[in-house]
């Protein structure tokens, strides 16, 4: 794919750069490249089975890429070294927030706290209760949590360590309204000063967080941009309806 | 295993512990494991016969109990990790496979060895009846340990196949029934080292290509030499070299108590092995 306004190396917080991932005949990500520029919140935007959360596992370390490489805040994360120094300035927001159910809030956190070597441990453990509002859920068995105090919960571990990037597959799957809405308001509130990547297949999600957005298509990429570009003088919908049939359009569009 | 954090081991190792001492099912079969090797211990009717304070009867089933019982503890380490998706979470984590897999083993052992001391109750039963050889007792405890904590390393291997813990209980039960199998019978040794060939065979494939695709190939062309090895007499000690890995002969000299660097180094060199292919597995989401 082709990008008229690359941003300089250093201005850039996470790079994908021609991934691929192949499981046996399947082709899963296919020469997927787009950039996202520091303190931004970019959303990665496709609908189910595009090679959202592939990418989002690539981008973790916790897949290896089949060929093409990735760079975030500086580090590679197929590296096995330095995929350790990337996981402490990264947070990570599994889809579906996959949660120890046994074990309660405090105690997640409490063991996240310990692996990441964050120091005053119950400061952070505070802040982070106070940020994402789980304060009274703190004692109880996280399996017996709503889901929205649950995607609370793992949103709170992945902020454990006050990371500079933060990827979240994801985030508002399975939550009411209301709870949509303020976990949309955090996201906003932690773009101010962070690098956000965001898996959506929600197009208002886009509109309500997103300054930039990548989207993709069985596994490739068919736009990246500003949400405004991607608008253009049609609505989201419209817009992202047209790349779902075509995989390209005007602008800045894949080649 | 150079370059491991005590902070992380003992964090994971920690959660593995209150994660299983804080569910009913785990002190059943704390409970099941207790009474069974005190049932093994007494009730046979050698042990009244024989007329000495010793757990020589435990001794001939313990290994069978293990079998089951280690297992149990293990079933779930990498399995409801897998179903519940919380592995991702965790290798997401600044944590290095190795200390995943090390702190879970750390944890699943604690759990086997509070069974054991448990069990120490048999020590008091026989404290009653008689007088034990203390030195004896301790050999024998030392050699349970042991073989309990190699079985613990192969039931986590049956536990990275599946995400259903019922089916890594099986596997886990049948990794340790190899080990203790191989030396029962030649068609036993036989059998083990066919399917050692196999597994040894997709592994070498595995980490050497990198490539999950055509390891049941490998798997299957290993099976066959390890067939041809054994049904052809084309090496003459196949069966021998096979039963030499049963944990049985092993066990047997703690139970005398004797206490041989070269079983001790069996048993944790049984165990090392076995979590280093735990580390080689975990590793498999890159391939």
């Amino acid at each position: 794919m082709t990008r008229t306004d690359s941003p300089p190396a250093s201005d850039v917080s996470i790079r994908a750069d021609h991934l691929s991932k192949i499981y046996g005949e399947f082709v899963a990500l296919h020469d997927v490249t787009f950039s996202v520029r520091r303190g931004t919140v970019c959303a990665f935007l496709g609908p189910n089975g595009a090679g959202k959360s592939t990418t989002m596992k690539i981008l973790t370390g916790y897949l290896a890429p089949s060929s093409g490489s990735a760079s975030l805040a500086g580090y590679n994360p197929s590296d096995s070294e330095q995929r350790l120094l990337l996981a402490q300035r990264l947070g990570y927001l599994p889809e579906n927030g996959p949660l120890y159910a046994d074990m309660t809030p405090r105690e997640l956190l409490t063991f996240v706290g310990q692996i990441r070597g964050v120091s005053a441990i119950g400061a952070a453990i505070e802040r982070v209760t106070s940020q994402c509002a789980i304060g009274q859920v703190m004692a109880k068995p996280i399996g017996k949590l709503s889901k929205g105090y649950r995607q609370r919960v793992g949103m709170a571990q992945a902020l454990l360590h006050d990371p500079e990037v933060l990827i979240l597959d994801e985030p508002t799957s399975g939550l009411d309204p209301l709870q949509i809405r303020e976990v949309r308001a955090l996201i906003r509130e932690l773009g101010r000063e962070k690098t956000i990547l965001l898996s959506t297949h929600i197009l208002q999600e886009v509109e309500a967080v997103a300054d930039e957005v990548v989207v993709v298509r069985e596994g490739r990429v068919v736009f990246t941009g500003t949400v405004g570009a991607l608008r253009g003088d049609k609505t989201l919908e419209e817009r992202f309806y047209e790349l779902m049939e075509a995989g390209g359009g005007p602008g800045k569009e894949a080649a | 295993m150079i370059g491991l954090r005590a902070n992380v081991v003992s964090a994971i190792a920690g959660k593995e512990l209150r994660s299983y001492l804080g569910n009913p099912t785990g002190y059943v079969f704390l409970t099941l494991f207790i009474g069974t090797s005190a049932a093994a211990a007494f009730l046979d009717d050698g042990f009244f016969g024989r007329n000495l304070a010793d757990l020589a009867t435990l001794n001939r089933y313990i290994a069978w109990i293990l079998m089951f019982f280690v297992p149990a503890i293990t079933m779930s380490t990498w399995s409801d990790e897998r179903r519940a998706g919380t592995d991702e979470l965790l290798l997401t984590l600044p944590v290095r496979d190795g200390e995943v897999v090390l702190g879970k083993y750390l944890g699943a052992l604690g759990i086997y060895s509070v069974g054991l001391v448990f069990s120490l109750a048999n020590l008091a039963v026989l404290l009653y009846l008689g007088e034990p050889d203390m030195g004896l007792i301790f050999a024998t405890y030392l050699g349970y340990w042991l073989m309990g904590g190699l079985f613990v390393a192969v039931g986590m291997v049956g536990s990275m196949f599946t995400d259903n813990a019922t089916v890594a209980f099986i596997l886990g039960a049948l990794g340790c029934a190899a080990l203790v199998f191989a030396g029962a019978a030649p068609w036993a040794a036989g059998l083990i080292g066919v399917v050692a060939f196999a597994g040894l065979a997709a592994l070498l494939w595995l980490v050497g290509t990198g490539r999950a695709r055509g390891a049941g190939v490998a798997g299957l062309i290993g099976g066959v030499l390890g067939l041809g090895a054994w049904l052809g007499d084309v090496w003459a000690g196949f069966t021998e070299a096979i039963a030499s890995i049963s944990a049985l002969a092993h066990l047997a000299w703690f139970g005398e108590g004797i206490v041989r660097l070269g079983d001790i180094a069996y048993f944790v060199g049984g165990a090392v092995i076995a979590l280093v292919l735990c580390s080689l597995l975990l590793n498999r989401r890159h391939w």
